[in-house]
Parts: structure tokens; C-alpha cells; sequence
């Protein structure tokens, strides 16, 4: 019966959005039996760069004791049990035999500089130094044809091998022809392509190379959309927001690097690990929502009080995300935290139909259908006009013609 | 009783039971969603947070009517087909006979009662072509709702179990990609057909009023008595 009853739910679930954090024992055990030998596999690998981690850590003057800390954090992070924990860690030491290519698009290099960010590195930022960053235009010392030769022999060391990174959406309409790369005038749809096709797994970092992002937004002159539209015939993850949390670019990378394989992904592909629960569930300011506090405008009594933003035009309650939980910057503080609306960054189309703190009531968003529910009430108060105003000609008229039909009667 | 009149039965019991839930449960849907869509009204007590909860209010009452309106659904799309009483689905068949009767009641809607050539002792082809449309709207207020509500339960566990969320997302999930592929398309959608709905009640009561008083028809009688009173005709 239980069995049964565990088929129905996995044939309801199999789609879903649901986060199953426990598996059971037998689950588990084969999956750290896998891990160890993907790990055993890496080490045995020769390293793609010659930096050490333990020694970079003790250079960044962060000891073991801060570094095993950060590990069951992460291990936690990827919904794994504890016994994983040295696994993660042996991971994060293995990362220098894990290539990486980074190509940027259409994009303003805001999620580079959300990996990058070194004002004094936390663990994070000096796993993500360990990785070996093959190529990355914004990055690298050589330029033009040099930088070109550097990417092809990166594709071809490491063929089949390597994780892409991909920043920025790609034109794919009458834009597709503006946006060149590099000394040969390669477009951007052609480059993205002939990348992919020798990498293990492409990962999409960013609204934009998600979803098309701002690039994206009405009218679209490019003609933008996200990698996902473009890439065929290879896994690939979107971890959105704008820009992506460094912690889950982390996520994703340890979880390749420690089972070889992609993260369980939602039906957006989005690892579930990161995009698995509302802004909205883990709001600090959830029981302001409930109990109808909010802020009215910005630096009123609420403001100060730190009420809900929903009437501000907070987007939390339709966002996917794990920022109100890891948050950003050393997780010191996230929008919400410090004081303004969440605006869907990591949802799609979240520039035309997500944006600013506009209150859904009264929001005027530029979209497809013509608005959003500004519109949607004026339409609604006019259709309901409309029908007062027929159903009141229809009613004169009948008693205007009932008393005629009365006095011929009479 | 006028002579040459009679009284025919409209309506059942659980027709009306089913009539006045939905009308009052639509009455606190409308006014409960409102908040939900813009919370218009401050709460006026000076407690803290955790004592007052008139947003959590607003939600508790808009899910309970909107979850009467969903079993009754269920009811009303079984009495579609297998009502003893009538058999809507029946006059929603476009043969000759219903689309001539659902012409001619538009007509005599139209004119002003001036062609009255249907017979009005049981529900028309007319009637149940709106109410059709009311029940496909409410069906979408449904489905739409039930998409926004599942992403609370995002967790995949609710307190009567796992089942309820998956079912959900089983059930619901079609509706992203339908209205436009976000989570706001829905609940753009969800919204909007509220005012179709609004609308489609105005007519309702106009035209029932209207068949009552000036067409003098008392059809307003049905849906508390059950029954109503109709000229008798020569067939």
C-alpha cells in the first residue's frame, strides 16, 4: 500500500516544482558512493591550474575551521545530509581540475562582477578563483586574435569536458547581424553555438542569458532571447536574477564537480535547490503582509517600522528565489532587507510584466497584452459601464414601448 | 391563481442551494480579491502584527468561497449531464431546434417582448448558453486560482499531504503557458475575468428583474420557491 501510495505521488510529482529534501538512506548512500567516485576520478585528472586551495585560503587568511563551516552551510544549501559534508569539501579542493568557459553576450557584465567581487574574499569567491576560468573576454590578459587562439585550444584540451558560462541574451532577429565577436565578425547566435557544442553542460547566468532580460523588454530591438531558445541538444541550467547570486553559480559548479551531473531542475531550469520557494515564504517581513501593515509611500511610519512592501509594488509574492534566505553581498542584506520591493528579476519577462516597485493595482507596465492591472480594471470598469449603459437604453426603451403597448391595449 | 395559468417547476432544491452559495460566495470573492489585488483599507487597530492578521483574513475568506465555488462546480458540470430534472448539456447541442429557440429568445430580448414565440415553462436554449458561459468562467477563475494558490504550498507538503500540491500542479500548471508563460500573466488573467464575471451578473439580475416585473413573467419566483407561473399554452 505505502509503495503504491509512493508510486501515485511520484507519477503526480514527477513535473512539479516540488523539493523533495529526503529521499531515504538507500538514496542517499548510492548517491555518495557515486560522488566518491566522481571524486576519486577528478583527483586522478591532472589540474587545469597550478592553484592550490588550502594554500589560497591560508593566503586570504581564512583558516580550515571557517572553511569546513562554509562547507555545511553549502552542503546544506544542496539539500544533501550531513555525511556528504567532507564530500563538498574535497570538491571545492578539486575545483582546479574543472574547466570553465565564460562567453559574454548581450549583457552589461553585471554577473561577472557578482562572481568576481574580491573586496576582502569569503569562501565563495575563492572556490570560484580555484575554478580554471579558461577563457572569459572581460577577464583575460590577451585580446583579439590571441584571445581567440586561447578559446579554441581551451575548446579543444578540454572537448566535451568543459562547463560554459554564458552571460547576456542573444539576438536572434534583425539584431543578430549587429552583434559580432571578436577579429573574425562571428555573431553572437554562431559563437554561442560552436561553443556549446564541445561543453559538458551549458549554464545560463543571469536574467538575460536566461530569459532575455532587459535586452528582451518590449520592443526588443534585437530580437533577444535566452540560451535555452538557442542551445539544443545539450543540458542546460538557468540560474536567473539579476545579477545571478554567486552562491548558486557556487551551487552549480559544486554539484558538478561532486556528481558529474546537473542539479534537479524546475520546469524553467532552474536548479530546485535555488529556485525551489517563494521570495514571498521566507520573507522577513511576511507577518507585516498578513497582518495588512504596509508601507503606504517611501520613508512613511511603515518604511521605518520595515512593514511589508506589497503595496510599494513588491514582487516577491510570484518570485522564485532563495535571496531572502543566502541574500547577497557576504550575506550581509538583500532588497527587500533594505527596504525596497523585489522586482521578479529572476522570473521571465520580469522587465515588461515584473519591473519596478509598481503596484500591481495601479501598474501601467508597457506589456504584450496591453498593460497589466491598471489596464485590466479600467477594461473591466468600462465593460461594466458598457453593460449598465445597454441594460439602461434597454430598459427605457421596454418601458417607453410597455406603456404604448398598455394604451393601445386600453 | 390567475386562470389559465400554471405552476411549473424550474428549479430543485439543490439547484437553489447551489444558486445562493454561489452568489454569496461570489459577493465575498469579489470584495475579499479586491483586497488581495490592492489592499485599499488600513487596518485602523493599533495591535501588533501578530494580533490582527486582515490581509491573512482577506485570504482565509477569499480561499474558503473560492473552494465552495470549486465543489459546486464539480456539482453543476455532473448535473450538466446527469440532472434527473434537465439535462442542460441538452439545449447547448446546436441542432435546429435549439438554435431557432435560442434565436428567438435574443429576438424577443431585443424587441422588447414583442415576439414571444418560446416556450417559457423550462429553462431555454438562450438560458443555458448563458449560464454555460458563467460555468466556463467560473471553471477559469478555478483553475487560474488555484495556480496562484498552489505556489504557496511550494514546499510540496500541505497539512492534508503531498497529494494536494502535486494535484495542483498537475492540474493548473497548462494555465502558464496558456495565459502568456508568467506567473503574472495568471494572475493578470485571474483578475480580468473577475470583471467578466462582474458584468455577467449585472445582465443576469437586470434581466431576471426585468422578465419579473415588466414582462411579467415572475421568474424571480424560481430561484426562491423553485416554481414559477406560466400562461398555458395551446400546443
Amino acid at each position: 500500500m505505502a509503495e503504491r501510495i509512493d508510486g501515485v505521488r511520484k507519477l503526480f510529482t514527477s513535473k512539479s516544482a516540488r523539493v523533495d529534501t529526503n529521499r531515504g538512506d538507500l538514496y542517499y548512500q548510492q548517491l555518495f558512493d557515486t560522488c566518491r567516485a566522481r571524486l576519486d576520478a577528478l583527483r586522478e585528472q591532472p589540474a587545469v591550474n597550478r592553484l592550490d586551495f588550502d594554500s589560497l585560503l591560508t593566503d586570504e587568511g581564512q583558516d580550515r575551521r571557517e572553511f569546513m563551516k562554509w562547507v555545511s552551510a553549502v552542503t546544506a544549501m544542496l539539500m544533501l545530509p550531513p555525511m556528504f559534508t567532507p564530500l563538498v569539501a574535497e570538491a571545492a579542493e578539486l575545483m582546479n581540475r574543472l574547466p570553465v568557459v565564460w562567453l559574454e553576450l548581450q549583457d552589461c557584465a553585471g554577473n561577472s562582477e557578482a562572481l568576481l567581487r574580491s573586496d576582502g574574499p569569503k569562501i565563495d569567491e575563492i572556490v570560484l578563483d580555484i575554478i580554471s576560468l579558461e577563457f572569459h573576454e572581460s577577464l583575460m590578459a590577451p585580446s583579439g586574435h590571441q584571445a581567440e587562439k586561447q578559446l579554441e585550444d581551451a575548446m579543444e584540451h578540454f572537448k566535451g569536458n568543459y562547463l560554459l558560462f554564458v552571460e547576456g541574451s542573444i539576438p536572434v532577429g534583425a539584431g543578430r547581424d549587429w552583434c559580432t565577436i571578436g577579429a573574425s565578425g562571428e555573431t553572437f547566435l554562431d559563437h554561442l553555438n560552436r561553443v556549446a557544442e564541445n561543453a559538458a553542460a551549458v549554464v545560463a547566468v543571469g536574467a538575460c542569458a536566461t530569459f532575455g532580460g532587459i535586452p528582451a523588454a518590449a520592443p526588443n530591438p534585437t530580437g533577444a532571447v535566452g540560451v535555452m531558445d538557442v542551445v539544443k541538444g545539450k543540458p542546460v541550467i538557468n540560474i536567473p536574477a539579476c545579477p545571478a547570486n554567486p552562491a548558486n553559480m557556487v551551487g552549480v559548479v559544486l554539484h558538478y564537480a561532486l556528481t558529474g551531473q546537473v542539479p534537479e531542475l524546475d520546469s524553467l531550469l532552474r536548479p530546485k535547490f535555488a529556485f525551489g520557494y517563494r521570495i514571498h515564504d521566507n520573507c522577513e517581513r511576511r507577518a507585516h503582509f498578513d497582518a495588512g501593515e504596509y508601507v503606504e509611500e517611501w520613508g512613511d511610519e511603515g518604511a521605518k517600522n520595515n512593514f511589508c512592501l506589497y503595496k510599494m509594488g513588491c514582487k516577491g509574492p510570484m518570485t522564485f528565489n532563495n535571496c531572502s534566505i543566502v541574500r547577497y553581498n557576504e550575506g550581509v542584506n538583500w532588497p527587500i532587507g533594505v527596504g525596497r520591493g523585489c522586482i521578479g528579476c529572476s522570473e521571465p519577462d520580469f522587465w515588461d510584466k515584473y519591473a519596478y516597485e509598481r503596484p500591481m493595482a495601479n501598474a501601467n507596465i508597457k506589456a504584450p497584452t496591453g498593460g497589466v492591472e491598471k489596464t485590466v480594471d479600467q477594461f473591466g470598469l468600462g465593460l461594466l459601464t458598457a453593460a449598465g449603459i445597454g441594460i439602461g437604453i434597454h430598459a427605457v426603451a421596454s418601458a417607453v414601448a410597455g406603456k404604448r403597448e398598455e394604451g393601445g391595449e386600453g | 391563481m390567475k386562470s389559465g395559468r400554471k405552476q411549473v417547476k424550474r428549479m430543485t432544491g439543490a439547484m437553489r442551494i447551489i444558486h445562493w452559495a454561489n452568489a454569496i460566495s461570489m459577493v465575498a470573492a469579489v470584495i475579499t480579491g479586491l483586497y488581495i489585488g490592492h489592499p485599499y483599507y488600513q487596518t485602523l487597530i493599533a495591535d501588533g502584527a501578530v494580533d490582527k492578521y486582515v490581509m491573512a483574513w482577506n485570504r482565509w475568506g477569499h480561499f474558503i468561497v473560492a473552494i465552495i465555488f470549486d465543489v459546486t462546480s464539480i456539482v453543476v458540470a455532473y448535473l450538466y449531464f446527469f440532472s434527473r430534472f434537465e439535462k442542460p448539456y441538452k439545449k447547448l447541442i446546436p441542432t435546429g431546434k435549439n438554435v431557432a429557440e435560442f434565436g428567438e429568445v435574443l429576438l424577443n430580448l431585443v424587441t422588447l417582448n414583442r415576439r414571444k414565440k418560446f416556450d417559457s415553462t423550462h429553462s431555454d436554449s438562450f438560458n443555458t448558453v448563458y449560464f454555460t458561459i458563467f460555468h466556463v468562467l467560473l471553471v477559469w477563475m478555478l483553475f487560474t486560482g488555484l495556480q496562484l494558490y498552489v505556489h504557496g504550498l511550494e514546499s510540496g507538503e500541505s497539512s492534508i499531504g503531498a497529494w494536494w500540491p502535486a494535484l495542483l500542479h498537475l492540474a493548473t500548471d497548462w494555465t502558464i503557458p496558456v495565459t502568456g508563460g508568467t506567473l503574472m500573466d495568471v494572475r493578470i488573467s485571474h483578475h480580468e475575468t473577475m470583471w467578466l464575471i462582474v458584468t455577467w451578473v449585472a445582465f443576469h439580475i437586470y434581466y431576471q428583474i426585468w422578465r419579473t416585473i415588466f414582462w411579467k413573467e415572475g421568474d424571480i419566483a424560481i430561484v426562491f420557491g423553485g416554481s414559477k407561473f406560466a400562461k398555458e399554452q395551446e400546443s
